[in-house]
């Protein structure tokens, strides 16, 4: 068990214990994740981190309810997802999960705002207008909201995709290298977003990422190599989380 | 690069199978018309020769009209070498049917039947009437409708209307004779057939012996330059010749439906390679990246196409062979008058016919794409997204659209509104205007698509919620691409609803025309011109309270100006549609003439004819009015005195009857019955009848039609489900995204069936725009004082199955786009 040090007061956003993830069979067997036990603290930032083929991004999708593991459990809040349809799974993401992905976040056919009120409208939920006032300004959107995608710069888009995560107020985001295809300015700034929305809404947020910089957003970065929990570290600098990292692939 | 187009073949063959399956059944149908054709011609052929291979030599009249005298046949028994010799002989014989009345519109034909070896009737039950004057064989088709059998006794009526009582002792197949099987046949004896018919001479003489050729030399010498004299072998070319020039028309009519069905096969094939080389972008952007030059890039899309093509000629063929086997079959068992016996077979002619259309129009519709596939830049290779295609509409595309539109819509008001009506030539300016529309349509098509998807989207995005207004944006968002779709079933939708509309207005023209000249009720005909109606029966009629109208029409043709016109009179009201001058004071020395009849004679209002009679010479008449060519009077009407004066006793030929208020149609008929009962010539018609069987005829012709015009929905379907399987492709992220963000499999199958839903209904709403203005146009172009109709109710069904044709296109695509999985999808591309 290393539910340790950085326990808050709440229970847990996401529990996973003993998660496994087998693909393939026989002699083509991958052991993506390997009896993974791991909590994240509802309204905490956490980053994932690990080397390439470590299962960080499995180990998200499991997570999410986007893929099914091969064995151990999964809690949403008070929800297990193991077990779970497509139909239920597909219903817990849109009441309870929000995303951000690295790329092809938005519907190319609508605008910003209804980009960002998509969840909302899948769901027949109203949207929060106070908060939607807050979302877009704390993102800096109001001026873009009636343009497409295309009309979006990179960072504008990732912005919007944030915004769509936050409006229906997930149990918690999870965000999957969201800086990966922004310049250095507009990955800041959407970091930056990131950490607001956990300061000052409360929001849970776990974010994949290879960046030490984006990681050092974060309250907490968890290690993984070869598909195991190796190490997690607390309040990271861009540094520690780099000397973490070389002392993994070493 | 053979290899490559070789690899991609393999790669794409569901893709490819489901296009080639385009091709496949509009060369199945091509090629099966031909097939159908060859084996009936064939069956014509063989029947004939089989039938010929008895006569030797044939001697036949000179012209038409013409006999042959009975001397003559007495001079061809004495030739040398003749071993035998028979006339054939030919008349009405009107048969009486159970009712009393004769059986038809057309009197029954009698025929000789001669014993030995001549004899080529084709006794099917019983036996032929030997020599039996008493006895007489009917034809399958007669004796099956009138419900005689064998050993019944049959009335049949002489040159004199004098009832003669025969025994049925067979039935016979009257082969391929058209007229034989329209009006039915009835077999006598030689001496019977003469004193029924009360021919003298013969239709025909079949002659046996050896050696034809020189048998028709001295046989034509002995007979004279009055008559035509033919080898067996002659004579059975120019049957199967003439048996098969109906079969030439219908294989022509055939053949219109499959090009349309190839036109829409072509577009279909368009749109599919289009959408493989979209899929395969960044495949060709590799090729050019490591040296593929753009010819050959090009060159392997057209090898692939033209595998495509070959391939699925080859399946089409085997499939038009085993569609005409069907169809013989089919004929077979309804027992059409088509010769269905001959071996089917594929001639080499069909297979290159099919084996040319097939891979002309896939190879063709290929080129275009594959010129796109040589656009891609190598660095596409490298670039991870494809590309959304953006369309913006060109100011060249819409000039050309507006002058296709122009001009065509120009042609089209031309035809209908300018132009004579009932013309060829109107008509075809009509359907000029028509291509040159649609073409135009086809040009405009991509800008029409996104507000056409808009409005027809409306109420499926406020049904389905977010999948539905998704739906109906993905719809617009390729314009070119959905054009092509759904101007693919807009073909279909257009003929059909143009059918539909000129049908549904004929009907409406001729119900109204009748309606508004002479409301009848009843009418008495009788089979033969010249066989009137006697006077006394419309003399009783008139008297009888329970009719309220007796109109009578008696007309005869003689000389009007050098030409032979039916010339006749009126008794009895009547208000034809007078379309130029007047009927008022209508009397002695004036005379009314159908508006066709003035423009033959070259006359109009105020001039004078002259009508030739026996009686009274030369009469000089004053045209004082014009009327519609649908009123039941005569070409040229002249008061009754006038041609009572000039023709002296003339039947009636035909007497209209109008039952009278109160009075109960079965009521009004008895009294027909009884005043006609005594006269087995003349038949009784209810109007109701009448229309019954005009309707009848209209709705099987529309059943035909839209049924043959269902193959080219059938592949605009495929071009469907093709389409919305890229779009499934291209948008693979986009759903897992959807998905992700809460969206169910079944709100994401929804949003691709809506999708193609609203594909369908543009497809269908063009057509029936296009197919009701042209409907409109061409009904106008054809009848006189067309009257618009178009059934909504049909045309709904049309639109109604376009719009679950989409729906049904859908369910491979959207399945196999809820089954993909969601992390796969994301990190696709």
């Amino acid at each position: 068990m290393t539910l340790t040090e950085t326990w808050r007061q709440a229970p847990p956003a996401v529990l996973a214990k003993a998660l496994t993830k087998v693909y393939g069979h026989g002699d083509a067997q991958v052991h993506a994740l390997r009896e993974v036990d791991v909590a994240f603290a509802t309204g905490a930032f956490t980053a994932i981190m690990g080397p390439s083929g470590s299962g960080k991004s499995t180990l998200m999708h499991c997570l999410a309810g986007l893929d099914t593991a091969t064995s151990g459990t999964v809690h949403i809040g008070d929800v297990e997802l193991t077990g779970l349809g497509d139909k239920q799974l597909t219903l817990l993401r849109r009441e309870r999960i929000g995303f951000i992905f690295q790329a092809f976040n938005l519907l190319p056919t609508l605008t910003a705002e209804q980009n960002i009120r998509l969840p909302l409208e899948i769901a027949a939920r109203q949207a929060d207008q106070v908060l939607f006032d807050r979302v877009i300004d704390t993102v800096g959107l109001r001026d873009r909201l009636a343009h497409r995608p295309a009309e979006l710069s990179g960072g504008q888009q990732q912005r919007v995709a944030v915004a769509r995560a936050l409006i229906s107020k997930p149990q918690v985001i999870f965000a999957d290298e969201p800086t990966g295809n922004l310049d250095s300015r507009s990955g800041a700034e959407v970091l930056s977003f990131l950490r607001t929305s956990v300061r000052e809404l409360g929001q849970t947020i776990v974010m994949v990422t290879h960046d030490p910089m984006a990681a050092s957003y974060a309250d907490r970065v968890v290690f993984l190599r070869d598909g195991a929990l190796v190490t997690d570290i607390t309040s990271p600098s861009p540094q520690s989380v780099l000397d973490t990292l070389m002392k993994l692939e070493a | 690069m053979l290899k490559t187009a070789w690899a991609g073949l393999r790669a794409h063959k569901l893709r490819l199978l489901l296009t080639s399956l385009a091709i496949v059944l509009g060369v199945a149908f091509i090629a099966g018309t031909f097939v159908l054709n060859d084996t009936i011609q064939a069956g014509f052929g063989q029947r004939v020769t089989a039938d010929a291979e008895k006569v030797a030599v044939a001697v036949l009249p000179g012209g038409p009209d013409k006999t042959i005298a009975r001397e003559t046949l007495e001079r061809v028994r004495g030739v040398a070498g003749v071993r035998e010799a028979q006339g054939l002989l030919r008349g009405s014989a009107p048969l009486l049917g159970k009712d009393g009345k004769t059986v038809g519109d057309l009197p029954t034909t009698a025929v000789s039947i001669v014993p030995g070896a001549l004899d080529r009737t084709t006794i099917v039950t019983g036996t032929g009437p030997g020599s039996d004057d008493q006895a007489a064989v009917l034809d399958e088709n007669t004796a099956k409708a009138q419900g005689f059998r064998l050993g019944d006794t049959i009335t049949v009526l002489d040159a004199k209307q004098r009832k003669h009582t025969f025994r049925l002792v067979g039935t016979l197949d009257p082969g391929l004779d058209q007229q034989l099987s329209y009006t039915g046949v009835v077999g006598f004896t030689m001496a019977t057939a003469q004193r029924m018919t009360g021919e003298k001479g013969f239709q025909e003489i079949d002659v046996a012996g050896a050696d034809p050729a020189r048998l028709k030399a001295t046989v034509a010498a002995t007979v004279g330059g009055a008559h035509v004299v033919k080898t067996g072998t002659e004579l059975a070319a120019d049957l199967a010749r003439q048996a098969g020039l109906e079969m030439e028309m219908l294989t022509i009519g055939l053949l219109m439906f499959g090009l349309v069905a190839m036109l829409v096969a072509t577009l279909v094939i368009y749109n599919t390679f289009n959408i493989l080389v979209a899929q395969r972008t960044r495949e060709m952007a590799l090729l050019r990246c490591i040296g593929a030059t753009r010819g050959q890039v090009f060159g392997s899309i057209l090898i692939e196409s033209a595998v495509v093509g070959l391939v699925a000629s080859v399946l089409g063929l085997a499939a038009g062979y085993g569609l005409s086997v069907l169809t013989l079959a089919v004929l077979a068992a309804f027992d059409a008058p088509l010769p269905t016996a001959a071996t089917v077979t594929l001639t080499p002619a069909t297979i290159a016919i099919g084996l040319v259309i097939g891979l002309v129009v896939t190879v063709g519709a290929a080129v275009l794409p594959a010129r796109t596939a040589t656009r891609v830049a190598p660095i596409a290779a490298l670039r991870t997204q494809v590309e959304e295609q953006t369309f913006r509409t060109g100011a060249l595309r819409v000039v050309f659209a507006s002058l296709f539109l122009l001009a065509g819509l120009g042609a089209a008001g031309a035809g209908a509104l300018v132009l004579p009506p009932g013309q060829q030539g109107s008509l075809l300016v009509v359907m000029a205007g028509g291509v040159l529309t649609f073409l135009g349509v086809l040009i405009l098509g991509p800008v029409l698509v996104k507000p056409l998807s808009a409005l027809i989207g409306w109420i499926p995005a406020k049904l389905f919620g977010v999948p539905g207004r998704l739906a109906v944006d993905n719809s617009g968002r390729n314009p070119k691409r959905a054009a092509t779709t759904t101007v693919a079933l807009t073909i279909g939708v257009t003929l059909m609803t143009l059918i539909s509309v000129v049908t549904a207005s004929t009907r409406a023209t001729v119900t109204i025309k009748l309606d508004e000249q002479f409301p009848i009720d009843y009418q008495l005909v009788t089979q033969e011109r010249d066989a009137g109606i006697p006077r006394v029966i419309g003399e009783e009629l008139r008297g009888r309270p329970e009719l309220a109208a007796v109109l009578r029409i008696r007309d005869t043709r003689v000389a009007v100006g050098g030409t032979r016109t039916q010339v006749g009179t009126y008794n009895g009201p009547i208000e034809p549609q007078v379309t130029a001058g007047s009927m008022r004071g209508f009397g002695a020395g004036q005379a009314i003439l159908a508006e066709y009849t003035a423009t033959d004679l070259g006359v109009k209002v105020g001039d004078t004819v002259s009508v030739t009679t026996k009686k009274a010479g030369t009469v000089p008449l004053k045209v004082v009015a014009l009327v519609d060519e649908e009123s039941p009077l005569p070409s040229l009407t002249m008061a009754e005195p006038q041609f009572e004066e000039a023709f002296g006793v003339v039947d009636d030929s035909r007497v209209l009857l109008n039952i009278g208020e109160g009075v109960s149609p079965e009521q009004a008929r008895s009294v027909v019955d009884a005043a006609t009962a005594a006269y087995p010539t003349v038949q009784v018609q209810s109007s109701t009848e009448v229309r019954g069987q005009f309707d009848e005829t209209l709705d099987m012709l529309l059943m035909i039609i839209t049924g043959l015009l269902g193959l080219a929905i059938l592949i605009s379907l495929l071009g469907i489900a093709n389409t919305l399987s890229l779009s499934v492709y291209e948008r693979t992220r986009e759903s897992a995204l959807l998905r992700a963000l809460g969206l169910t499999k079944p709100q994401l199958r929804r949003m691709l069936s809506v999708e193609a839903l609203v594909l369908g209904l543009i497809g269908a709403l063009v057509g029936v725009v296009l197919g009701v203005s042209f409907g409109w146009a061409a009904s106008r172009a054809m009848l006189d004082g067309a009257v618009f109709s178009a059934s909504a109710g049909q045309i709904g069904v049309f639109v109604v199955l376009s719009g679950v044709a989409g729906v049904l296109a859908a369910i491979l695509p959207s399945r196999r786009a809820a089954r993909a999985s969601i992390v796969g999808s994301l990190a696709a591309g």
